[in-house]
């Protein structure tokens, strides 16, 4: 047999595709390999500083366990704002590494009435993220004032939330995207496992941000209307489903919009095509390669 | 039962599991990445001038092409950052936040020198778990000219007349140092070494500074933010890069 | 004021049914008795001037401290238990030099006051704190200092409270001299004349002969930086004014 080469992340692990992050080089050889990486790294000026985890942990007779990679994964999340609203999507996948373990977990979640929590990475931490944003929520609810937490300042909660188990060196493994409408306007923010967070007028997280931002960026348009923004999600969710072997064909699609709220749809399925050429002779065009 | 022998780490002796429980094993994760960009500021007798591009990426990746590197603290007073994203954010989120404390306590708004002062001590600060951030500390100092702090991550600084921070660096430092021609750190008594150049062409090698790096470096595009700073206020404009 | 007076005046935190802090008053008659200083400020810098009570002649009149350096742009003026003030010199010592460690720069003379003020609000029965003391302090300051808005003087109490003055006198003679004081203080003064003032006002008041050993004075005005430079008259200084009044 054949060694088989890891078809997942480095980074992200099992069970999670996408790029290596910065570091994944061990730390002995990453000092040392600062400028053979070059090529793969921006140059700031330096690499980025290695930091041992374990240097970190507590000193107790039982080590303190953080994530060092994640189990059950889910994958993209797409995110696009049109006039008057956001639309989000995500299959219904739970991988167990390359295993399709769940294929009903439902990964666009209402957090409030205008905003939606779409997330890609270990599930078990996404229900962790999400018993404290319910612990938000009833406090909410609890000051019973009308008042509830606009989707800009979830954002801005999740991304130091995120960050500060980054410093901790025990990481939420997760991407997420939050979704709704703050001032009336559609607003989109992303958070990932390390802190980094930016908001745009359409994202996407893991694969998703090589296949459908792309298309995203050809396509989109903020006024676009919602039969408008529908077909886009769907044509990027089909080119996701295509080239992303950790997606399955059964989709969810969340709106918030100012008159509905929020809304997420009942699981579907797109139609397929798998008789184009490029699927069933892929090296029809690429000769001498097998 | 005994409890397990204390164990030192050091970067060498970590390395793969070498087998079952073995904690000499790291996750193949890190704290950090690299979010590229590019920051420039120039001093001038009357005025300053900051910019910084507004790609943020990761890897090859372009994670998003209109991300504000700039940060205002007070009303002539800004940073800008390059490196690590979450870094930043958090870096400047806590010196707003000093900011604001000042003022309760001193009633006045931070000077540039203040703020360069604190930004270094915060970074050094941090100094084993740094804040892997790239930054300049620019304003105007109290005589109205030009102010620029160039840092190191880990909290080195000091007041130049021209910086240029990021991943752009290497392309546009040197064109600076060629263009302001600034006075060498060498000769006593020391010059003055903000850059004797008016305004307006000051403003347009910054322009033509970022374009360059945007032909080369993958990490410097989309669009710079170029803010210069005068007693009059603060006018900010924007140029388009290539977004290849 | 104590035919009030009951079991009210024991805990340093308890209010009297009239809503008065009766151990704060204490401290505050404390300065009373305590040695007259006067401060002047003038536009070109601030004067401190200080009665020292020679008791004896077998002192050394240069071993009382009645006037001290806080940082290189503020020095203060004591009246009251002196060692107290050397607490809060003390705290206002690091303040300065915490301000200059943070964000190199002076700390302005008013912040310094607020830290001062702080310290003296902190007495009380709360044992968590070592340091803090468990009764008012029993000293009223003089702070005098150049910042960033020029010459500053600001008169403080053992309450905490702090006011802005153009000039004060605080201590035993301090009724007297705030007389002499509201007469002759002109906004428009000199230096030289804001240095005769202090001294004379203060010689009004003294029981003593003024000589050069038993008053200080001390100035803070601006150096060639522009910023605030503290400084204390040595004896030849000392009778150089004594000559002008």
């Amino acid at each position: 047999m054949f060694a088989k080469a890891p078809s997942h992340s480095t980074a992200l692990g099992p069970g999670c595709a996408g790029p290596p992050l910065a570091n994944p080089q061990q730390l002995s050889s990453a000092q040392a390999s600062a400028h053979e990486r070059g090529s793969h790294q921006p140059s700031c000026g330096a690499a980025p500083f290695a930091v041992d985890a374990s240097m970190l942990r507590s000193t107790g007779s039982q080590p303190h366990k953080h994530t060092q990679s994640p189990y059950v994964t889910g994958s993209s999340v797409l995110a696009i704002t049109y006039a008057g609203g956001v639309m989000l999507a995500s299959d219904t996948l739970a991988s167990y590494g390359s295993t399709k373990r769940y294929k009903s977990v439902q990964r666009l979640v209402k957090v409030n009435d205008s905003t939606v929590l779409g997330a890609g990475g270990e599930i078990s931490d996404l229900q962790f993220i999400l018993n404290m944003l319910d612990d938000l929520k009833t406090e909410d609810y609890c000051a019973d004032d009308g008042q509830s937490l606009s989707s800009q300042e979830l954002y801005s909660y999740l991304s130091r939330v995120m960050y500060n188990r980054r410093n901790k060196m025990d990481p939420l493994w997760n991407s997420l995207i939050i979704a709704g409408l703050e001032g009336g306007k559609p607003f989109l923010g992303s958070v990932n496992m390390i802190g980094v967070a930016f908001s745009d007028d359409h994202l996407a997280t893991g694969f998703g941000n090589h296949l459908a931002r792309p298309l995203f960026r050809k396509r989109h348009r903020p006024d676009m209307s919602e039969e408008e923004a529908t077909a886009l999600i769907r044509e990027a969710l089909e080119v996701c489903y295509y080239r992303d072997k950790q997606s399955i064909n059964k989709f969810q699609i969340a709106k918030v919009t100012a008159s509905e709220g929020v809304s997420i749809s009942e699981p579907f399925a797109l139609p397929t095509k798998w008789e184009y050429k490029a699927f069933v002779d892929p090296t029809r065009n690429a000769v001498g390669v097998w | 039962m005994a409890a397990p022998p204390l164990q030192l780490h050091t970067p060498a002796s970590i390395g793969p599991a070498s087998g079952p429980g073995d904690i000499k094993s790291r996750p193949a994760w890190s704290p950090y990445d690299d979010n590229g960009g590019t920051c420039v500021a120039v001093a001038g007798s009357d005025y300053c001038i900051v910019a910084a591009s507004t790609r943020l990426s990761t890897g090859f990746s372009i994670l998003t092409r209109d991300c504000s590197k700039l940060f205002q603290i007070s009303e002539q007073v800004y940073i800008a950052s390059a490196g690590f994203q979450a870094d930043i954010r958090a870096l400047q989120k806590m010196l707003q936040t000093r900011n604001v404390m000042y003022q309760h306590i001193h009633r006045k708004p931070m000077s540039a020198s203040a703020l360069a002062q604190l930004l270094g001590n915060n970074l050094y600060y941090k100094r084993f778990f740094p804040y892997f951030t790239w930054n300049l500390c620019v304003g105007l100092d109290p005589e109205g000219k030009g102010s620029v702090y160039t840092y190191d991550p880990v909290g080195s600084f000091e007041r130049v007349g021209y910086s240029c921070q990021g991943s752009g660096k290497d392309l546009i430092q040197p064109v600076l140092d060629n263009q302001l021609k600034a006075a060498s750190p060498l000769v006593l008594p020391s010059e003055n070494w903000m850059t004797a150049l008016p305004l307006e062409q000051a403003q347009d090698l910054v322009r033509d500074a970022f374009v360059s790096a945007g032909e080369r470096d993958i990490y410097t595009g989309d669009c710079v933010e170029i803010l210069t700073i005068t007693t009059g206020g603060v006018h900010r404009e924007t140029l388009d890069l290539k977004k290849d | 004021m104590f035919l009030t007076r009951s079991e009210y005046d024991r805990g340093v935190n308890t209010f009297s049914p009239e809503g008065r802090l009766f151990q704060v008053e204490y401290a505050i008659e404390a300065i009373k008795l305590g040695s007259t200083a006067i401060g002047v400020r003038t536009t070109d810098g601030v004067v401190l001037a200080v009665e020292k009570r020679v008791t004896s002649p077998l002192l050394e009149p240069r071993s009382i401290e009645k006037v001290a350096e806080v940082d290189k742009h503020i020095g203060v003026a004591m009246s009251g238990l002196t060692a107290d003030a050397r607490t809060l010199i003390d705290h206002a010592r690091v303040e300065c030099q915490q301000h200059r460690f943070s964000y190199n720069e002076p700390m302005p003379v008013e912040s310094c006051t607020q830290s001062l003020c702080g310290l003296a609000l902190q007495f009380g029965e709360d044992d968590e704190d070592k340091d803090r003391m468990s009764r008012p302090f029993g000293v009223a300051l003089l702070v005098a200092g150049w910042d960033e808005e020029g010459p500053v003087l600001f008169s403080t109490d053992p309450s905490g409270k702090y006011l802005k003055c153009k000039a004060h006198a605080i201590g035993s003679g301090s009724e007297g001299a705030e007389t002499t004081l509201l007469e002759q203080y002109k906004a428009d003064m000199s230096y030289p004349d804001a240095e005769k003032l202090a001294l004379s006002t203060l010689k009004q008041v003294m029981e003593e002969k003024v000589t050069a050993t038993n008053v200080d004075i001390a100035a803070v005005r601006p150096s060639e930086d522009k910023l605030g430079q503290y400084k204390l008259y040595n004896e030849s200084e000392i009778e150089a004014v004594i000559a002008r009044l």
